[in-house]
């Protein structure tokens, strides 16, 4: 019986952590397919964190949500407006947006709330406990009590594997990504599709920011994305660039995360940074395509042509 | 990078107050100083010696080694004189930059080398954190404590072995959780590992992390909203007032008292060798939290007074990491 209790409540933090991840990757595959690797994912996800913080305190979790979200997805803007309008190269507009969001997240969170800190108590999202569901054993918890940015999630998969694959527009956004030269004879305005596809996945990676200080955490400190926009990246590789499979990479790093800390609390005497390490070397066998051939969107990382 | 990050309010604030000819002092942090913790109490140290002394401060926040490198060239060839460096992972970084530059002193918060310009600050937390434990042991029902920490580093563990041992001297039987979550600021790990131990039956908790204990007391609060009676412990910085719904006392280093004297003895031309604080010194205590009060038993408290005494006579030795090196070459200048 304490078993069972026990895994219940491990595959409630597994689910809980892989969250914003799953957010945050699907965002980031989308940004990828049409041909856009957004580096900048990780300052999307400390300034919705932030944002979300602000936005709750002022008007509620519900609405913390939706500033986290519009944070993320300005960021992803000023970064498409660069890497995609100035062709500037995609990786180093990348990196500087992270490092400078990191930095200016700082600043702002030190000017509302003094240089040395103060631990917040920030309203939460609630949790949707669905009746009887929740109830069942094992996986119950995991499943059916999860906050409404779980869900998002979970929705999200299908709805962009259809957007993606069975609509003209989605035809339109993968062109963009495989090849702007095929893209633009087709007729297709490769520099606002990409725009739009960043903006969206900085909104995701905003919206995984908001979960982790309004859902997860109930606080915010600086730093707090502690890299789960890069490990966003590594899922998308993992997930093969497919909406199911990234969802399903999201949980697996989930898993991985809540493992470690369940194994280190049991007293099992094995070194911690073995199973931090894990996922990453995951990705990488994912990437040297140990699980089936995996080929990023020709076109990623490529100039636009604006 | 330095630029660009010391433009973006990395924190390069000078005391316009003070004048240029003062004594400059610097402080590098390796995470931010709003973790209302360890990094913040460098952050009032440093503004202690500015207000007290009468120095030019300036303060930047440094995540890689090449940046400590960079920062701490970069503040010595602009005329710092003081430079601290505030972590143990600051060593090699400040042991190359005080080679460079003799006529500047370089100190370490939890160093582990000496030299003619370069100090050491061994806290002596462990000893606050042993008292921190026997209260932990006497206030567990369960006979479960748990340990967060950031980074498996030899300051850190010597905090959870001495805590773990005052744990044991009033509950010998306790089992002591330990996670370490690879990170010094990760909110939702700390809150996750956390959580993992109430899970195990845990019910009296300290943490070693930065901003990360935001987490940590997150999830023991949610724990206690649950029904369950779980209490955490601060440290690093009187935390009480953090958390003081959750906490009932803290491993507590004065690290602005420290700085402070560490710059006067510096200015007076006697600072030399390892800067040594503990117990004996009042640097260090555990200070339980005036708003929990009657949570540690009075007897309990009688007997962490005893032991506080026993360790300041030196009648009492708590088990330590002993990471201070031989001083090498040259003794340390007077």
């Amino acid at each position: 019986m304490i078993e069972i209790a026990a895994l219940s409540s491990f595959l409630l933090s597994a689910v809980g952590l892989a969250v914003p991840i799953a957010l945050a990757a699907l965002g980031e595959m989308v940004s990828e397919r049409a041909g856009v690797i957004n580096i900048g994912l990780e300052g999307s996800v400390i300034w919705g964190a932030l944002g979300g913080a602000l936005g709750a305190l002022a008007a509620g979790p519900w609405a913390g949500l939706g500033t986290g979200a519009l944070c993320g997805g300005a960021t992803a803007l000023l970064f498409a407006l660069f890497a995609v309008r100035l062709d500037t190269d995609q990786i180093i507009t990348g990196t500087a947006i992270t490092l400078g969001s990191l930095g200016f997240t700082g600043v702002v969170f030190q000017g509302r709330f003094g240089a040395t800190g103060l631990a917040l108590e920030l309203p939460t999202v609630p949790v949707w406990e669905i009746p009887l569901l929740a109830g069942l054993p094992v996986l119950g918890p995991a499943l059916f009590e999860q906050a409404a940015t779980a869900w998002v999630a979970l929705l999200l998969a299908p709805a962009l594997g259809w957007f993606l694959f069975r609509t003209r527009w989605g035809l339109a956004l993968r062109a963009a990504g495989e090849s702007t030269v095929a893209a633009r004879a087709a007729g297709e305005r490769v520099v606002r599709i990409r725009i739009l596809a960043a903006v969206f996945g900085g909104c995701l990676a905003g919206l995984a920011g908001a979960h982790l200080s309004l859902v997860h955490t109930g606080t915010f400190a600086e730093g707090m994305s502690a890299g789960k926009g890069f490990i966003a990246i590594a899922v998308v590789v993992l997930g093969r660039w497919r909406p199911w499979g990234v969802l399903a990479a999201a949980l697996f790093f989930g898993c991985a995360e809540a493992l470690q800390f369940a194994l280190q609390a049991v007293d099992a005497d094995l070194p911690y940074p073995l199973f931090l390490a894990l996922p990453y070397v995951l990705s990488l066998a994912a990437l040297a395509g140990w699980f089936g051939r995996s080929r990023a969107p020709a076109a990623l990382g490529g100039a636009s042509g604006g | 990078m330095c630029l660009f990050l010391a433009a973006l309010g990395c924190d390069a604030d000078s005391d316009s107050a003070a004048d240029s000819a003062a004594p400059a002092v610097a402080l590098l942090t390796s995470g931010p100083v709003s973790d209302a913790g360890w990094h913040a109490g460098a952050y009032e140290g440093l503004q202690l010696i500015g207000d007290s002394l009468g120095f030019r401060t300036s303060h930047q926040q440094t995540r890689t080694p090449a940046e400590f490198d960079e920062a701490f060239l970069a503040y010595a060839q602009s005329g710092y004189g003081l430079i601290f460096g505030h972590g143990f992972e600051y060593q090699d970084a400040a042991s190359r930059a005080a080679e460079l530059h003799p006529e500047v002193t370089f100190v370490v918060s939890s160093g582990s080398r000496s030299g003619p310009n370069l100090v050491p600050i061994v806290f002596g937390l462990h000893e606050a954190s042993y008292l921190a434990g026997m209260a932990a042991g006497a206030i567990t029902r369960s006979g479960t404590v748990g340990m967060v920490g950031g980074v498996e580093i030899p300051s850190a563990r010597g905090t959870f072995i001495a805590f773990a041992a005052g744990v044991r001297a009033t509950r010998p039987d306790a089992a002591v959780l330990e996670t370490f979550i690879g990170s010094w600021d990760d909110v939702s790990a700390a809150k996750e590992a956390a959580a993992a131990q109430l899970r195990q039956g845990a019910d009296a908790l300290i943490h070693n992390v930065d901003a990360a204990s935001f987490g940590f007391f997150q999830a023991v609060r949610e724990a206690r909203a649950r029904g369950g009676e779980a209490w955490a412990f601060g440290m690093n910085r009187d935390q009480n007032d953090v958390a003081p719904d959750v906490i009932v006392g803290s491993a507590v280093i004065n690290i602005p008292g420290i700085f402070l004297e560490t710059a006067r003895d510096w200015r007076a031309g006697t600072l030399g060798g390892p800067m040594l604080t503990g117990l004996a010194g009042g640097s260090v205590d555990f200070v339980p939290n005036p708003a929990r009060s009657g949570v540690i038993p009075a007897a309990s408290l009688v007997r962490i007074d005893e032991a506080r005494a026993a360790i300041v006579e030196g009648r009492l030795e708590v088990p330590r990491i002993d990471f201070l090196e031989p001083a090498a070459g040259d003794p340390p200048s007077s």
